[in-house]
């Protein structure tokens, strides 16, 4: 009995509070999304059931567009994120000198806020005084400058760019660690029998560290899906809705609109993708555990 | 001799390709932060300043108060982190060293609550938080980022407690300790590492926090750094010596986190793990 009671209170409160600040919001937000609630109605709340859905997808134009440009959005910046990310931590696999400073500065992009990232990177890409387009001249690489934000063509190009350059290093660093698991042992027999440098790469290294992989492709592309933070620093959605996934939609929609039921509405189809995403990947993987 | 898994020259030039790449915004930002205003849209662009100023910094304490939201971002991400590590220290010591009912389910549960969109439950978490008067109180967002922190925490904790060797605790419990005081003189101590790892982690996250803060946040006395960078941005005619300043002024406390615990931090992503 003594011993329950002290799983009981060491637990407890971090359970309350997790169901305080997250499972109660979430249960009433997903009720919030069959009601009418918005600043335009805040005293006759009542239940519209599937209303605000059907607004989201038949009466707005532009939602395939959105559910588009998150797919968009989540495939090619964690592809690029991991490929990268890979790439990096195999250089950085071997020790160097300085190895341990240069992570620190390789990899702080990661702590810094995607809001900011946003603004540093709007400034970068700007289409009039930007460095970047001053740079890609003077290496010739184009003629004149380059509206990356305001063309809506390569907008959604410029966001995951910059979603890629912010995403590197926690690929790097989850598979840097797990890297650094593999027995030598291994290589160094495949090595005895004549395997060269891809063979070892795609016989050893990668099927060793599997799981790490799949675990943080799956972290990442919730994480991923679920941050509008890059692209509202940059485009706030814009222009003309290039940039505009579904998670910016959501943050849009109560910020401007202040039609709360229907931002609710949004982010339900946000968790219905992602819950239908985790299963679907965990059963390809057949994963029955997780790690991070 | 293990061959190397790139030849030498091709390895130096990739790292020193990542490294420009992850560096040059930061410079940027840094070097525009320090230019007079007229050179911020000179042509050509310079690469450098032969006239660095401090003007954009002072501007940012002179008019838009940054200080005022620097400290109170301070108090948000210190009160939140600390509360959070505290509370996953407790629950993932018990998740890695106890087998019961419930475990795994938790654990499950856990790990779920990172796939909620914060912004799904802002407008609940506001009535929520609004039937308690206690909106665009700072010590709103204490709560919820401790709860959000709580979460993620807990799982990196009990990763790092899994390391811990249970014979340790053991022993302390046939010196005469009862679990408790085991848990406090002898686990604890050796998961100081850990636990300012998740520390660090949880301080870049909270100070990091937008879109919660905006919805809380109304009176600019109680803003916090990303929403003053928020309010600034607002605002047309911003100059981006005063934006880089206060883009400068938000990276900081991260960075220097991020510098000192970087090595554990990395630990804790990569050890905190969901298996049992």
């Amino acid at each position: 009995m003594k011993r329950k009671k002290f799983i009981f209170f060491l637990l407890l409160p971090t359970l309350l509070l997790i169901s305080f600040i997250i499972l109660y919001p979430t249960i009433s937000g997903v009720m919030l999304s069959f009601k009418n609630y918005s600043l335009y109605n805040f005293q006759n709340i009542e239940w519209i059931g599937f209303e605000n859905f059907k607004v989201i997808f038949f009466s707005d134009p532009f939602y395939i567009n959105t559910i588009w440009n998150t797919l968009e959005w989540v495939l090619f910046s964690v592809f690029f994120q991991l490929i990268l990310g890979f790439i990096l931590a195999l250089l950085m696999k071997e020790p160097f000198k300085g190895r341990g400073i240069y992570a620190g500065l390789v990899f702080y992009p990661w702590a810094i806020s995607g809001f900011a990232i946003g603004l540093i990177w709007s400034w970068l890409l700007n289409g009039q005084f930007g460095v970047i387009n001053d740079i890609l001249i003077k290496i010739g690489i184009i003629e004149e400058n380059i509206s990356f934000l305001s063309d809506p063509s390569l907008a959604m190009f410029s966001v995951i760019l910059v979603n890629v350059w912010y995403g590197i290093p926690f690929f790097a660093i989850m598979i840097l660690a797990a890297l650094q698991s593999v027995p030598d042992s291994l290589y160094d027999a495949a090595e005895i029998d004549g395997a060269g440098y891809f063979t070892k790469l795609f016989n050893i290294t990668i099927p060793y560290i599997k799981p790490t992989l799949i675990n943080t492709i799956l972290l990442r592309t919730i994480w991923v899906m679920n941050f509008p933070d890059i692209i509202y620093g940059m485009t706030r959605g814009g222009p003309a809705g290039s940039t505009e996934i579904l998670a910016v939609k959501m943050i849009n929609t109560v910020f401007y609109e202040s039609d709360y039921s229907k931002a609710a509405a949004h982010g339900v189809v946000i968790i219905s993708i992602l819950f239908i995403y985790t299963i679907m990947y965990l059963k390809l993987t057949s994963k029955r555990e997780f790690s991070l | 001799m293990k061959k190397k898994f790139f030849p030498k020259v091709i390895r130096i030039i990739l790292l020193s390709m990542f490294f420009i790449f992850a560096i040059f915004p930061l410079y940027w930002i840094v070097i525009t932060s320090l230019k007079p205003t007229q050179e911020i849209y000179s042509f050509p662009i310079k690469y450098w300043t032969n006239n660095p100023t401090l003007f954009g910094y002072k501007r940012l304490f002179e008019f838009v108060n940054f200080k005022r939201y620097f400290v109170n971002s301070i108090f948000v991400s210190l009160g939140a982190s600390f509360a959070s590590t505290i509370f996953a220290m407790l629950s993932g010591y018990i998740l890695s060293r106890k087998e019961f009912k419930w475990k795994y389910s938790i654990i499950l549960f856990l790990f779920f609550s990172q796939m909620i969109p914060t912004y799904l439950i802002m407008v609940p978490q506001y009535t929520m938080f609004s039937n308690l008067n206690l909106i665009n109180k700072l010590i709103s967002l204490v709560i919820i980022y401790s709860g959000f922190g709580a979460a993620f925490s807990t799982i990196m904790a009990k990763g790092f407690f899994d390391r811990i060797p249970k014979s340790i605790e053991e022993a302390a419990l046939i010196d005469g300790c009862n679990e408790i005081q085991s848990l406090f003189k002898i686990t604890i101590p050796l998961m100081l590492p850990g636990l300012s790892a998740i520390l660090s982690f949880s301080f870049v996250n909270n100070w990091n926090e937008l879109f919660t803060a905006v919805m809380f946040l109304n009176t600019s006395d109680k803003y916090t750094v990303p929403v003053g960078l928020y309010s600034i941005v607002s605002k047309a005619g911003v100059q981006w010596n005063v934006l880089g300043a206060g883009i400068v002024i938000a990276l900081l406390p991260t960075i220097i986190v991020f510098a000192i615990s970087q090595k554990y931090i990395i630990a804790g992503l990569t050890q905190g793990s969901l298996k049992d």
